[in-house]
């Protein structure tokens, strides 16, 4: 069939030939094979320059009328374009080469760049290509799904909040899990993500992988390295390209709480179980009215006891007076999104320029919140002689974040999820228990959070000045010297505000801090190329020293004589703190590469790193790495084979560290300690950690092995990679009895076994003229054991509230979940039997197991529940070309991991009071005065609401943190065609979608991977989805 | 090649030179390098030792005066962590406020050892600053042993600097070995400490000795058949010689309006002999110079009417005084409305019954924030040497010397006399006179009558029936689960808890 179609194409494109043909053509045939000499059919045969063409037959062969001197373009998908001057002959017999365009491809590595082909440790990469087109704010967005072994943990939804990326799982306990970000071969202050990059302005990113690629980055690579390459200027004319686009963002999801009609329900069910647990005696009973509640305890006529006593309005048909409240439908809404950016690159042989601007606009997906943007950047270069070059890159962005608060333990989403669905009609739900408003009698004690999203003031401004300046000169033949200066200026000020008449006790209170941060980095190497005989030789040294300082500041203030002054030099009382800190890191590197013929490769990389974070005993680390590959394609026994374009085997092994381990903690630091004297203020000062000498860097040791694969002509290209990392000396905060005066040690001890494959694949599945499709897939699955911890390998549990409930613990995942076993629920036969219980439970209470059995419920009995790494990570992007149109679509997610909700506390915890509100889990028992409660009564369903025995982290907060999210949907059409226009070159409309379909498990939380209070989630703050419409223009 | 040559010698100039910047101290902080140097250094390190006693006053109130019948807490919702402990129930080992106890006094213990480890003639040539401060720091470590062993029993008995693999190694001592270690400090400090403090919240020789007879007393309480803080010895004459050393001090007298004794404008009156110092220095944040303590003891819904900022006792866990710590006051008793605020308006003008303590409320000096009462948390005030003086007199019966004592109380209360005042109108006088200074719990276990109060008191008040049954192993608490784990089996529980 196919073979018909470019039959009557090429019949066609005769018939187009003759009718356009010159008095001078003649006809020129010929076949055109592969470089086994296959024949290729459906390649198309163009004059250059005229809109004359042909394809090949079945056979391969062609025929086409062109004149002596013009050229013939041979093109063909999967290979490299060939172009003929034609001459005397008539027949010309074309043999294509695969094109290898995919290996020929350069990656950015660390301190240079090297042909894909020649990569020997693991590198993913990602070209930043249509990011432009979406919608948005951080970097997390962009990465988010597309590199295999690379988890992007979009913790926070909230705009300017931080994101987590793991390579290749997480292998410290307490020192930071985050990569080296390499801006443009500027290394970034550890803990400063690239915040202020336009996405725009990113040509590529790499990720470097395994430690061969890492150890060059020495102490700070054991979490990988992301490298991130800005587009750079071009020489030519000017080219000018504008683009916008607008649209509207909205949350992902609403949790399902009670309805107001079911919370009054439960709020009953409450009341009537304290009336008659705690009157029961004096003859009260459920049915009782509230006259008779009154009477037996002892009100007087119209008194209300909240505990005891329900609204009259609540009985009467559309509950007069009241409001009925869906907080979150109040909270979110539909925030418009708008970008515009305009850049322009051009230059000469001498001098070269890419420059951009952007400002973007997002109205959160909530009340208060709200993101605003500014980005400049100008790359610019000189070529003064051909042994010079000298630039600068510089990109100074400004952004403005209003967050009221929304994330959090206590914070806005928390209470619109929590509060009491009911209002005062009189007060309504934006002024409920604010100025002059008192709360609705049965709810709880908190302010409205609408009027708290409305009006609390908080906002963000932030500044950030990314600069670097490089010299290269050509010293000697195949020599060549590089110079950078860089610096990263960041200063981020905070501005709080909160009227008093939105405050529990009404008072004012306002604060301003900030801090300012700064890196300076000078880096110096030298780099020498030789060739000889097919040996190829790279050699690198180089040196570079950094210094960071951060400072930061904050004032707090009360006592603002009014609402209307919001700042705090009219507030009666401020109180003020600033701290400063610096560290400094000196390192020399080198790296040797050397290849013969481009078959077998070896890479040897050394670094030593000095810190002030490190002990005095352990001032120098260092980290090495070998290397090697092997392309079985370019062996002479290869080459008869057509299967395989590309068969490459990679083998590393390296060392690299990770040095967040805090500037002084070496160090015996003290700590301000005062007290007072009758009346007068003393200072002290007293020891505040054990000081260790000793302390270091964590070290990384990793392999790798890697396959490349390419066949079909490269149509399908695939990699797969083994790994194991091991991370050891871990900077652990080993538990220590705090009858020693503190509760940990910060050592260097414990070690994390990391193990896992990545696979990726690209295909490109149809490759019409007209139509193309291509696959990029990626899978990757990593597991995480403990493999050494402290000092007898004793467990270390941790987790915020009440008692712990995630452990450390040889042979286990890092930080598996800890938890008392929920089974079903208590009967009254259960109790009658002397069932294990926690405290008082009752029948209708959570049946918890007990593990150890011993007849109680208690703490011991808690026991593992799972981990929270995913097994899994996946993504997959189909992208779809037909004629003007294009469509890509990306699908992402993760399975096999757990996440525990502390967010549960709020809102679905044993014991919960009246007032909240609760989550909807499904039917739960309700309390009936004295029931026998039976096996039937509480099967399939939730725990009864009332109870008074307290609480114990059990597994009713676990969920399942699988999710799969439909990342991102761009739809686009080619303009170009349709625009006549001097002006105009280029045009494109489009429309995206976000993160717009999805499913996850967790039911008791907005997003299954939010971390916002000690490693857990206690009130997350939701991702967005959005649609946009843009236009792309270029001059 | 001279151009590489030149770059070559200016790199390894630039790279020796930058090396040193390997070598950074803290910014914002001192660091013990350049610390423990002179007599500034020494006091400064001894000021961190009394600011370790911040937490003596929340520690007594939650587990002494929660604990005991002075307090009842229905607490249906039974999630607020001082619930537990009102009720006696046996889930506390992961009880924070319990946790806090035994933390918070080994922060002391260390500072304290510090200092001990680093004090030196070299830095302090001055023999009597030397003394002085040798006595200050082992005062407060008995101190802080003092409370541990009230509410453990035997505790790990850390005596100088340990490294974290020697706290290891360190097991339970028995309450025994603790009193002698107690015991043994604050002779050390009696013999050193001038006999007249240097200021006001330092201890003298006097105040040492007051703390001493107050050790002695506990330790002659009876055992219960537990390892708690009752050895059933008989110390109680060593106890009343210091007691009488203190009397014969003359630094301490009547103050005759007991508001004057709590009061910020009047501390350190003739009353206190040694206090917890707080002050309000008209600013918030955390400088570890003021008290929440008041904000502990309050209602929230009472201060969102009166009080300028957030903070109090929510609904589901007001405490209370109990129904009959409330009916225990005689009319005109000046100390029960000094000490208990027992109707108020809530902000929907609804009137509240829910009683609360409000002894150290100074409304004349309310802070910015709840953090930074100014209020000074009396230990040990004269009264309480001269009733515990009387408590040891009881062993010989009624006396006029017992009653005048007592009597001198009431009268300052504005009561009238009473005679013949036995141990049990003794206990009753002092459970009003201290109402909210937790001393409540430890005099019932001192006097062997915890037991049978407690249960008594349940009988009759615990109208929601959320209270377990008074019991032995109740007298001292769990150690908390986190320590267990550290290493399993280096600390044994105390019995009775899950």
């Amino acid at each position: 069939m196919k073979n018909k179609m470019t039959l009557l194409m090429s019949m066609l494109m005769f018939t187009l030939m003759y009718t356009s043909g010159y008095a001078q053509e003649k006809k020129v045939s010929g076949t055109v094979t592969d470089v086994s000499n296959m024949p290729l059919p459906g390649v198309n045969v163009v004059v250059k320059g005229t809109k004359n063409g042909a394809s090949t037959d079945f056979d391969g062969n062609y025929s086409i009328s062109v004149s002596n001197g013009e050229t013939l373009v041979f093109s063909y998908v999967g290979f490299k374009t060939k172009e003929l001057l034609v001459g005397s002959a008539n027949t010309y017999n074309i043999s294509l080469e695969t094109d290898n365009a995919q290996l020929d491809e350069v990656i950015v590595i660390g301190y240079g760049s090297q042909k894909k082909t020649s990569i020997t440790g693991a590198v993913a990469s990602f070209s930043a290509s249509g990011v432009d087109e979406r919608p948005l704010v951080r970097l997390d967005q962009a990465l988010v799904g597309q590199l295999s072994g690379v988890r992007v943990k979009q913790t926070s939804g909230v705009p300017g909040a931080g994101f987590q990326i793991q390579i290749r799982g997480t292998g410290s306990i307490n020192a930071s899990n985050e990569p080296l970000y390499v801006v443009d071969g500027f290394p970034l202050d550890t803990d400063g993500q690239p915040s202020n990059l336009n996405p725009n302005d990113i040509e590529t990113i790499q990720v470097l992988k395994d430690a061969s690629s890492t150890a060059i980055y020495g102490s700070r690579g054991s979490n990988g390295v992301v490298l991130i390459t800005t587009k750079q200027g071009k020489s030519g004319k000017p080219k000018i390209s504008f683009n916008t686009y607008t649209g509207w963002n909205e949350t992902v999801k609403k949790l399902d709480v009670l309805s107001s009609e079911e919370w009054v329900a439960r709020a009953m069910e409450h009341q009537n179980y304290s009336y008659v647990r705690n009157f029961g005696a004096q003859g009260a009973t459920s049915s009782d009215t509230n006259d008779q509640r009154r009477a037996i305890l002892g009100l007087g006529p119209n008194a209300i006891n909240t505990g005891y006593m329900y609204d009259e309005r609540w009985l009467q048909p559309g509950h007069p007076g009241l409001d009925y409240v869906d907080w979150q439908d109040l909270f979110f809404r539909k925030g418009l999104i708008q970008s515009y950016q305009l850049s322009a690159t051009g230059g000469t042989d001498t001098s070269k320029y890419y420059i951009s601007g952007d400002y973007s606009n997002q109205e959160g997906i909530a009340i208060g919140v709200n993101n605003e943007r500014f980005n400049l950047r100008a790359n610019i270069e000189v070529t003064p002689n051909e042994n010079l070059k000298f630039g600068i890159n510089i990109a100074p962005s400004f952004s403005t974040i209003d967050d009221p608060g929304v994330e959090g333990k206590d914070a806005i989403t928390h209470i619109v999820v929590s509060q009491t669905p009911i209002v005062e009609s009189a007060v309504g739900a934006l002024y409920t228990n604010t100025g002059e408003f008192s709360s609705y009698p049965w709810a709880g004690s908190r302010v409205s959070p609408l009027a708290e999203a409305t009006f609390n003031k908080r906002s963000t401004k932030r500044f950030r000045n990314l600069a670097t300046i490089f010299v290269e000169y050509n010293l000697l033949e195949g020599l060549t010297y590089k110079g950078t200066i860089n610096s990263d200026l960041q200063i981020n000020t905070n501005d709080r505000f909160t009227p008093s008449w939105i405050t529990r006790n009404r008072t004012a209170t306002g604060s301003k801090s900030g801090d300012t941060r700064t890196s300076f980095v000078t880096e110096h190497t030298l780099n020498y190329l030789k060739s000889f005989n097919k040996h190829n030789f790279n050699l690198l040294g180089g040196y570079s020293y950094n210094v960071f300082n951060f400072e930061d500041y904050s004032i707090n203030a009360s006592g603002f004589p009014s609402d209307d002054v919001e700042t705090i030099n009219v507030a009666s009382t401020t109180s003020g703190s600033a701290t400063k800190s610096k560290n400094t890191l000196i390192s020399y590197f080198g790296r040797l590469m050397y290849d013969y013929n481009e078959k077998y490769f070896f890479q040897a990389t050394l670094r030593r790193d000095g810190s002030s974070r490190f002990g005095d005993n352990t001032k120098f680390g260092t980290f090495p790495s070998l290397s090697a590959g092997w392309r079985i394609t370019e062996e002479d026994f290869m080459s008869s084979n057509n299967f395989f374009n590309e068969l490459k085997l990679r083998g590393s092994w390296g060392i690299s560290g990770n040095n967040n381990i805090g500037n002084y903690e070496h160090i015996a630091n003290l700590s301000n300690t005062n007290y007072s004297f009758g009346g007068n203020l003393a200072s002290g000062q007293s020891p505040a950690n054990f000081a260790n000498a000793d302390l270091s860097w964590e070290k990384s040791e990793s392999t790798n092995i890697g396959l490349d694969i390419g066949i079909f002509n490269n149509r399908i290209f695939s990699s797969i990679e083994y790994y194991t990392k091991r991370n050891s000396d871990l900077l652990l905060n080993i538990p220590v009895p705090t009858s020693s005066g503190f509760g940990t040690a910060l050592t260097n001890i414990g070690e994390v076994l990391n193990k896992g494959w990545e696979f990726e694949l690209t295909t490109r599945n149809i490759t019409n003229k007209d139509f193309t499709w291509t696959t990029n897939l990626n899978l990757s699955h990593n597991t995480n054991e403990v493999k050494k911890l402290g000092p007898n390998n004793t467990p270390i549990l941790g987790g915020a509230f009440d008692i712990t409930h995630n452990i450390l613990e040889v042979g286990r995942p890092m930080y598996t979940l800890y938890l008392v076993q929920q089974d079903g629920l208590l009967t009254t036969e259960d109790i009658n039997n002397g069932v294990a219980r926690y405290g008082n439970q009752e029948a209708g209470d959570p049946k918890y197991v007990d593990i150890n059995e011993d007849g109680v419920i208690t703490p011991d009995d808690r026991t593992y529940s799972g981990s929270p790494n995913p097994d899994y990570l996946w993504g997959i992007t189909n992208s779809f070309k037909y004629k003007d149109f294009d469509l890509s679509v990306q699908l992402q997610g993760q399975w096999g991991g757990k996440i525990y909700s502390t967010f549960g506390r709020a809102m679905y915890r044993t014991g919960q009071g009246a007032s909240d509100n609760l989550l909807d889990l499904g039917p739960r028992y309700i309390w009936q005065e004295g029931a026998i409660v039976t096996e039937a009564d509480v099967a399939g369903l939730e725990r009864k609401s009332p109870s008074s025995f307290g609480r114990i982290k059990n597994t009713d907060w676990l969920y399942d943190n699988d999710y799969w999210r439909v990342r991102n949907i761009s739809l686009g059409y080619n303009l170009g065609s349709q625009i006549q226009s001097d002006l105009i070159s280029g045009a494109r409309i489009y429309v995206t979608m976000e993160n717009w379909f999805g499913g996850d498990k967790y039911d008791g939380g907005f997003n299954p991977e939010a971390v916002n209070n000690s490693g857990d989630d206690y009130g997350a703050f939701p991702l967005s989805r959005s649609v946009t419409f843009g236009l792309n223009l270029n001059f | 090649m001279k151009k590489i040559i030149l770059i070559g010698i200016l790199s390894v100039l630039v790279f020796s030179a930058c090396e040193n910047e390997l070598d950074q101290a803290p910014l914002s902080n001192r660091s013990a390098a350049d610390f423990y140097n002179n007599e500034t250094d020494f006091e400064q390190a001894i000021v961190g030792i009394y600011n370790a006693l911040a937490y003596h006053s929340a520690s007594q109130f939650y587990l002494s005066e929660v604990r005991s019948d002075n307090v009842y807490i229905p607490g249906l919702a039974g999630v607020r962590e001082w619930i537990p402990v009102s009720n006696f129930s046996k889930t506390l080992v992961t009880n924070p406020l319990v946790r806090d106890a035994w933390d918070d006094p080994y922060v002391g213990i260390l500072r304290a050892n510090t200092v001990l480890d680093r004090l030196n003639e070299n830095a302090v040539p001055d023999q009597t600053t030397r003394n002085r401060m040798e006595g200050e720091v082992k005062f407060l470590r008995a101190f802080f042993y003092f409370d541990l062993v009230r509410f453990f029993g035997g505790v790990p008995i850390i005596d100088k600097l340990i490294t974290p693999s020697e706290a290891l190694e360190i097991s339970r001592a028995t309450p025994q070995a603790v009193y002698d270690f107690i015991v043994s400090d604050l002779d050390d400090a009696i013999s050193l400490l001038p006999s007249t403090s240097t200021a006001a919240g330092r201890p003298s020789s006097v105040v040492a000795k007051a703390l001493l007879g107050k050790v002695y007393l506990t330790m002659s309480g009876p055992t219960y058949g537990i390892q708690g803080p009752g050895l059933g010895v008989d110390m109680t004459s060593q106890a009343l010689t210091l007691f009488n050393d203190v009397i014969a001090s003359n630094q301490y007298g009547d103050v005759p309006s007991y508001a004057t004794i709590f009061r910020s404008n009047s501390e350190n009156n003739a009353d206190i002999v040694f206090s917890i110092q707080n002050i309000n220095d008209g600013t918030g944040g955390d400088k570890g110079i003021g008290t929440i303590l008041p904000t502990l003891m309050y209602h929230e819904a009472w201060a969102r009417v009166n009080m300028p900022f957030a903070g109090g006792v929510p609904s589901d866990g007001h405490i209370t005084p109990s129904n009959q710590v409330l009916n225990s006051f005689e009319a005109n008793d000046v100390r029960d409305d000094f000490s208990i605020l027992r109707t108020w308006v809530d902000a929907n003008n609804n009137t509240s019954n829910d009683a609360m303590i409000i002894k150290y409320l100074d409304l004349a000096d309310v802070p910015v924030d709840r953090f930074n009462w100014g209020i000074d948390f009396p230990v040990i005030r004269y009264t309480d040497v001269l009733m515990m003086k009387a408590e040891i007199l009881l062993k010989n019966g009624p006396s006029q010397e017992v009653d005048d004592i007592v009597n001198n109380v009431r009268n300052r209360a504005g009561l009238g006399t009473v005679s013949n005042v036995d141990l049990d109108m003794l206990l009753e006088e002092r459970r009003k006179e201290f109402i909210g200074e937790g001393l409540r719990f430890h005099d019932l276990v001192r006097t062997g009558k915890v037991i049978d109060v407690i249960n008594a008191w349940d009988a009759v008040d615990d109208a929601a029936a959320v209270m377990s049954p008074m019991i032995p192993n109740f007298i001292i608490y769990p150690i908390n689960q986190s320590q267990l784990e550290v290493k399993p089996g280096l600390y044994t529980q105390n019995p009775g808890y899950n």
